[in-house]
């Protein structure tokens, strides 16, 4: 083994971080001008294997700062200080259509990373690296505490914040696929948000009866956010995603019951039947099954099915009506969802009703429908099976990865500021209890 | 607070809920006015303040930056730590801070006005623990289980107060988790060829340099700084030799000669993971005479020496042996300081280390108020020799004034007093150091450290 290579020193700092927090890695006492490659492998909960690489040449100590310097080559080019997580794919020979999400947060993504000698592109698994290090990612910070609710008749994930309260809450919901989808309520909670993720599709009740929800389940959910002892009752927000969002508009302005701070919609639409439940969604979005597209690798497009914006009042949402600060986010190449259509209709309402001062638009190029918290893999398809189906179809999400990559980075940032302005903002903060009287 | 819009019901909603909420609040005005005034801030109106730490997870030798916010601005707050050890023993600090106009404090720019530390010290909540009053005497922090975190609770308290070990009312509160082994260190264990202790390799295929560690005569097998050097690269072996069960011969005794220790410095030699030609040796306390003579040893060549508070020589009697009490000082509590027993003109010729025979790079780190260990007087025997033998560029001294005996991996408290023996008889040891400038010393010396071995082991 010789000097050069004993000497290569590789570290990652943090060794341990949050999913959303950046890390720098650093490759130290090589030659000036040294060749290699930076290489990152994950194996996931599901048996499959992400890898992603980097190019880069030491500089004339003998280093690379993958948060400073250049890459020439790999799954991503330029200055990328997390490029090595959000450029995984699956490695050569995997299943098509693989997504990488995390189940159990409760335990972290443990990232492989290593360095090779030279500018390689394969064959990483039959080396030996010139060093390799282990990163921890996590979803959940120490003192974070995660309950299972089942109460009223709900499948629901409660996560909380570490210390006494209270905390705001964040009602979070995803979309089509179902399920119980935990990680994004974890991380809020790193954030110091209580946040209740709710499982409305495949629901215990709905799995044993056949029967899909209604309303009232949100309200129930709602509720237990309201009247936990270590929640703050008038600082509870929405946030939805893709079909969330359809929920999310629906209850925001029509309940009742649901008062919400503010409400945070990315890659859906306001245009549902506004009477009825999420069966009467599901029923609308199928109607127009026909105008269901395939691209030319024959990935279902579902985009049109909401195209284009009906001007009839009862299949939309009245934003007029909307009495809270609203985040939408919108990737403009989003081909599951007409996100952005729905966007600008939603826009143009709230501009006539007078009350657009409460919407920010978050509008990204190149990025496509799933926007999640960031440094995850984008992908551009997937598998997917819709509930209610058998069958599972590849589905085109759409985004190029780069610009995907980083709509994720800066909409997630600016979500948590939105969140903390309207539910940890607002009052002054010097007031004791009696004078609020 | 009111938002335009809303309806006629939500509003009755809203002034019932403040009706009840003041009813409440005057019924138990007394109540509240006798209240430890931690009630002041706690409303049902708006979110409790943020308590943040970063990074979350660190090791033990990483900052940890606290922050808080959405605070009344210009106020007292104190933050307290708190964690158990694994004996169970509570340890705590706390620190008296006040928020700025913005309502919000940082802890890598704010100064404590009073508390376990003054004056602007980010790890002061993890340096300045200390078990609370009325715990048991003379105890000390010392991680055995590596592959666990320690777990330290930081709460947010308002106003300036001396929790005591009491219960005390949060505001806030962030949990923060510090290793002592990154993600990907392996811990092995050794019990072969006589040699009992455990190897630490770092991630990664190697080869890697290493460390053989001794600690002094305390006894046992002590992991942590092993298990932190593999964290930065470098495979350590953490060597028993001394009251450990699976050494031979009867506890209280020395039982192993050069033999063993040369043993030792071998299997790190000849692992497939490790280079042969760079292997150090540190050692504390009665470790450093260990180190020093294993260093002289025919056939051993160390890449480089790290000695702490320690001596280059021995008496007949083993430290710590009541054959030495003569040179032993007591304070008015009966606590013992060792010192004057290491002085070189208290160590049997024959026992001394012949420093000429020293070929390699040498770091000798002192704490000035050693009380256990006559460091200073050490550094300089050893100075004074290498230097008649020609070998002064190899000599590195660090010397800090007001640190004591157990210079450690930083940003954990110092032991100025600990228990040494409950039997046959309770013996209570002296070993110096106060809180501050101990604690600037651990992070100074094992920054100073980690360059030395950088340098000598990877250069």
């Amino acid at each position: 083994m010789d000097k050069e290579q004993r000497c290569v020193s590789l570290s990652v700092h943090p060794s341990r971080g949050l999913m959303d927090e950046k890390f720098i890695v650093l490759v130290q006492k090589v030659l000036p001008g040294f060749q290699l490659t930076i290489h990152a492998s994950y194996h996931c909960e599901d048996g499959n294997s992400w890898e992603a690489f980097a190019h880069y040449t030491a500089d004339a100590s003998g280093t690379v700062n993958v948060s400073q310097d250049t890459s020439v080559g790999g799954t991503y080019c330029g200055v990328e200080a997390m490029g090595l997580l959000w450029s995984l794919r699956p490695v050569p020979g995997s299943k098509p259509g693989l997504r990488l999400r995390k189940k159990n947060v409760q335990t972290p993504m443990e990232v492989t990373i290593s360095v090779y000698q030279g500018h390689q592109t394969e064959g990483f698994v039959d080396q030996v690296p010139l060093a390799s290090v282990l990163v921890e990612r996590w979803y959940m910070a120490p003192g974070v505490r995660r309950i299972p609710v089942t109460e009223d008749g709900l499948t629901a994930t409660l996560f909380l914040p570490a210390g006494p309260g209270p905390f705001p809450g964040i009602l979070d919901l995803w979309g089509g696929g179902g399920q119980l989808v935990e990680y994004r309520a974890a991380l809020l909670a790193s954030h110091g948000f209580a946040s209740l993720v709710l499982d409305y599709l495949t629901s215990k009740i709905t799995m044993e009866t056949g029967k899909m929800v209604d309303n009232q389940y949100f309200e129930t959910a709602y509720r237990v956010l309201q009247q936990h002892p270590q929640i703050l009752g008038s600082r509870i927000a929405m946030l939805g995603l893709s079909l969330g969002t359809s929920i999310t508009f629906r209850m925001a302005v029509y309940s009742q019951v649901i008062k919400l701070r503010c409400v945070v919609c990315i890659g859906g639409s306001h245009v549902q039947p506004i009477d009825g439940s999420v069966k009467e969604i599901l029923t609308f979005v199928s109607l127009n099954g026909s105008k269901v597209r395939f691209s030319e690798k024959n990935e279902m497009i579902w985009r049109d099915l909401l195209l284009p914006i009906t001007t009839d009042p009862s299949f939309k949402v009245d934003m007029g009506r909307f009495q809270c600060p609203l985040m939408l986010v919108v990737g403009e190449d989003d081909q599951s969802w007409a996100a952005y259509d729905s966007a600008m209709d939603m826009k143009e309402m709230m501009e006539r009703a007078g009350n657009s001062h409460l919407l920010t638009i978050l509008s990204y190029p190149k990025t496509g429908h799933l926007i999640e918290p960031p440094y995850t893999p984008h992908f551009r398809a997937s598998i997917f099976r819709k509930v209610g189906t058998r069958e599972k179809f590849m589905v085109l999400w759409g985004g190029q990865t780069v610009e995907h990559s980083r709509a994720q980075e800066d909409a997630w940032k600016k979500i948590l500021v939105f969140l903390r302005e309207n539910l940890y903002g607002g009052t002054n903060p010097g007031a004791t209890l009696l004078s609020h009287l | 607070m009111l938002r335009a819009g809303l309806s006629v019901k939500t509003l009755w909603q809203l002034m019932e809920m403040k009706t009840k909420t003041c009813l409440k609040v005057h019924g138990r005005m007394a109540d509240l006015q006798h209240a430890m005034g931690a009630f002041r801030w706690m409303s049902s109106v708006r979110p409790a303040p943020v308590l943040t730490a970063a990074p979350v997870r660190a090791l033990i030798d990483e900052q940890i930056s606290i922050k808080g916010r959405f605070l009344p601005p210009n106020s007292p707050i104190t933050l307290c730590s708190r964690m158990h050890s694994e004996d169970g023993d509570l340890w705590e600090a706390f620190a008296h801070y006040n928020t700025d106009a913005s309502g919000s404090f940082s802890l890598t720019s704010d100064r404590s006005v009073g508390g376990s530390y003054t004056g602007c010290e980010p790890m002061g909540l993890f340096w300045g623990l200390h078990p609370p009053p009325g715990s048991r005497e003379g105890l000390r922090l010392r991680k055995r289980n590596v592959e666990t975190p320690y777990t330290v609770h930081v709460s947010l308290l308002e106003g300036h107060i001396s929790p005591s070990g009491g219960p005390i009312t949060e505001l806030a509160a962030v949990t923060t988790e510090r290793s002592y082994m990154a993600p990907g260190v392996r811990r092995i264990d050794i019990r072969q060829n006589g040699i009992v202790g455990t190897l630490f390799l770092p991630p990664g295929p190697g080869p890697f340099p290493a460390m053989l560690d001794m600690w002094g005569m305390g006894g046992g097998l002590n992991e942590y700084r092993s298990a932190l050097c593999a964290s930065r690269g470098y495979a350590s072996l953490s060597l028993a030799y001394f009251e450990h069960k699976d050494l031979p011969g009867p506890l209280r005794e020395l039982n192993v000669g050069n033999e063993y220790f040369k043993s030792a410095f071998r299997l790190l030699q000849d692992h497939p993971q490790i280079v042969a030609e760079r292997v150090g040796i540190v050692g504390l306390s009665f470790g450093v005479y260990l180190t020093l003579n294993l260093a002289t040893q025919p056939g051993i060549n160390p890449s480089c020496l790290i000695c702490i508070n320690g001596p280059m020589g021995r008496s007949h009697f083993l430290p710590g042996d009541k054959g030495e009490v003569k040179y032993w000082n007591y304070d008015e509590r009966g606590y013992i300081a060792f010192r004057q027993i290491s002085l070189p003109s208290n160590m049997a010729p024959e026992y001394k280390v012949k420093m000429e025979k020293i070929n390699c790079p040498l770091m000798y780190i002192i704490g000035e108020d050693d009380l256990s260990s006559a460091s200073t007087e050490n550094a300089d025997q050893i100075e004074e020799e290498l230097r008649a033998a020609g070998k002064s560029h190899l000599f590195t001294r660090l010397s800090y004034p007001g640190a004591g005996h157990l210079i450690e991996p930083p940003y954990a408290p110092n032991a100025r007093v600990t228990m040494w023996r409950i039997k046959p008889e309770k013996m209570v040891a002296l070993f110096g150091g106060y809180d501050a400038p101990h604690a600037a010393a651990q992070e100074d010396a094992w920054r100073k450290i980690l360059c030395f071995l950088e340098s000598n082991l990877r250069g």
